[in-house]
């Protein structure tokens, strides 16, 4: 009894041992690992005078490795209509497709061309580049996987034109530290198309091919004053807001009607 | 300068929608038209959200109809009578209208049908009013102004009088039966529901041809059926949709509300027949616009769904 007493006590110091060890390495891990992220303009917000504004990121990284910056917002449904010729010679809607956990905004920007920067099993890890998120991506309503890139392909172009979609490599510059570190820094536009929500941030540093760190932050975009208070009537007093709307489109027109009146009479 | 739209979440420059606004309610106090069938595509090409472009500009018409219609009033051009009857006719049709949709949709390719009535029809009134009234202004000229217009006795014409109800139009000085007016707005109604229009360049070659109203009683008229059709649209997609933008509409009346003013004002100066041709002549730019469209390969294959 004694004996088997030992042997698990000295089983159970070897186990402590092996965890004290475990945790020591990831101490040192993480004391090595020391890429941040921070966003400049991290609470936008929009009032009647918006009309888009910019976000700059920065932090820092160890030296000799490249980055890559995603910015997304949380991913959703989304049905869109899809154009086709009819009869061969007329263009117009033949259906809707649906995209599932697809993100209504994506940015991603990286230090060099994504694809020399990483293989794609690991663009499809991370979520990083067009190509993985064309895999990401369920398409409802597409027939057979080169009709789904089509689809995939013309939704891009859709969202890019909306500026809420960019995918961008050279615009992040680095500056070497003295302790052995690197400064990166991006500047970018922030699109006024950009819905109100919470947007993710996150920075991944690329070292042989493999991420290595990822560091996250978050930019939220935020409607206040009196474009608040218009948006939230609009869809929570829908029948007070219909009122008003119908109210003040009627008190114009009798009201600009009037004036005309007064501004024919006097002639 | 910039405004940012709460509803449409976009941001536009403040001259666009009053200058569109100008140009739009220009035209509706002109030919009595709500001018939906511009200001929609306009306002999608300008970045905003297609569901809140057609509410937000019903909620605009109604502001420029009020402003036409009262312009219209003061000079003794609107048919109240005749307006009600097309009105109960139009509810009527509207409720057709938007049954037949569903069926439409149910059968599948639903916008092809919509969009082929759409283009058949604007090109056959544009052509038709664009003719009769090149035909009306040149026998104008070489007839005298004194002779008296021969009323033509047609078939169509003696069923009309038949009809029970007859009742006396003051304002158009015209005769029909309550139910011609009743079920032609019917039949404008249900055909503005299917595709989705205000109707109001159908409404007008209906009141002109078939229900003989002059021109410029026809316009007022027009205006005062179109405002209350908006009103009641611009509440519907308010309360079921939210796609009204409140402060678009505010950009977008300013202008159309002045613009009504001075379109009703220079109308009076045209001739009923010269306001036709100008109204068949922006039908027909319409149609063959449409038809661009629909042949041309779009930059875009893919596009924003309605509803939510």
């Amino acid at each position: 009894m004694k004996t088997l007493f030992n042997v698990q006590s000295l089983k159970f110091a070897v186990a402590a041992l092996m965890a004290a060890f475990v945790l020591l390495a990831g101490f040192a891990g993480s004391a090595h690992a020391m890429l941040t992220a921070k966003a400049n303009h991290d609470h936008i917000t929009i009032d009647f005078f918006y009309h888009g504004s910019s976000v700059s990121i920065k932090g820092i990284a160890d030296a000799g490795t490249e980055l890559a910056i995603k910015v997304t917002s949380p991913e959703s449904h989304q049905t869109m209509k899809k154009k086709g010729k009819v009869g061969g010679v007329l263009w117009m809607n033949v259906g809707t497709l649906s995209f599932e956990q697809t993100p209504n905004f994506y940015e991603v920007f990286s230090t060099k061309n994504i694809d020399e920067m990483l293989p794609s099993s690991e663009q499809e890890k991370y979520l990083l580049g067009y190509p993985a998120l064309a895999k990401h991506v369920e398409i409802n309503g597409a027939d057979g996987e080169s009709d789904r890139m089509t689809w995939f392909k013309e939704f891009v172009k859709f969202k890019e034109d909306q500026h809420l979609y960019l995918s961008s490599a050279g615009k992040i510059t680095t500056t070497a530290l003295p302790d052995g570190h690197q400064e990166y820094f991006i500047l970018t536009d922030w699109p006024y198309q950009a819905a109100p929500g919470e947007y993710t941030v996150t920075v991944y540093a690329v070292k042989d091919h493999k991420v290595i760190e990822q560091a996250e932050t978050k930019v939220k975009v935020e409607q206040v004053g009196m474009v608040k208070t218009l948006a939230t009537m609009a869809s929570n007093n829908a029948a007070f807001y219909g009122f008003l709307s119908i109210g003040i489109a009627l008190g114009a027109g009798f009201g600009v009607g009037l004036i005309f009146r007064k501004g024919g009479g006097a002639h | 300068m910039y405004l940012y739209l709460p509803v449409a979440l976009t941001s536009i420059n403040i001259l666009i929608p009053v200058g569109l606004g100008l140009a739009v309610g220009l035209l509706s106090g002109l030919f009595g038209v709500g001018g939906g069938f511009l200001m929609t595509p306009l306002l999608i090409m300008f970045g905003i959200p297609s569901t809140v472009a057609a509410a937000t500009d019903s909620n605009q018409i109604v502001a420029a109809s009020t402003s036409g219609t009262y312009a219209h009033w003061k000079v003794g051009n609107v048919d109240f009578k005749m307006g009600i009857y097309l009105l109960v006719g139009g509810f009527l049709g509207g409720l057709v209208g938007v049954q037949a949709i569903k069926l439409l949709h149910a059968m599948g390719n639903a916008d092809f049908v919509i969009k082929m009535t759409y283009v058949i029809m604007l090109g056959v009134v544009g052509v038709y009013m664009f003719i009769e009234s090149l035909q009306s202004m040149k026998k104008k000229k070489t007839e005298s102004a004194a002779a008296p217009a021969e009323q033509k006795e047609s078939a169509v014409g003696r069923f009309l009088a038949s009809l029970p109800l007859q009742t006396r139009f003051e304002k158009s000085g015209v005769t029909h039966s309550a139910l011609v007016p009743i079920v032609l707005g019917a039949f404008v109604g249900v055909l503005a529901a299917i595709m989705g229009v205000g109707g109001g360049f159908l409404m007008v070659p209906v009141m002109v041809y078939m229900l003989r109203m002059p021109m410029h009683v026809v316009v007022g008229t027009s205006l005062f059926q179109i405002l209350f059709t908006c009103i009641e649209v611009t509440f519907l997609q308010a309360y079921t949709n939210h796609s009204v933008d409140f402060l678009l509409a505010v950009l977008l009346l300013v202008g159309s509300t002045v613009g009504a003013q001075v379109g009703a004002v220079f109308g009076r100066k045209l001739k009923g027949e010269q306001l036709k041709i100008l109204l068949a002549s922006i039908v027909l730019i319409v149609t063959v616009k449409i038809v661009f469209e629909l042949t041309l390969t779009p930059s875009l294959l893919i596009s924003q769904a309605g509803g939510h």
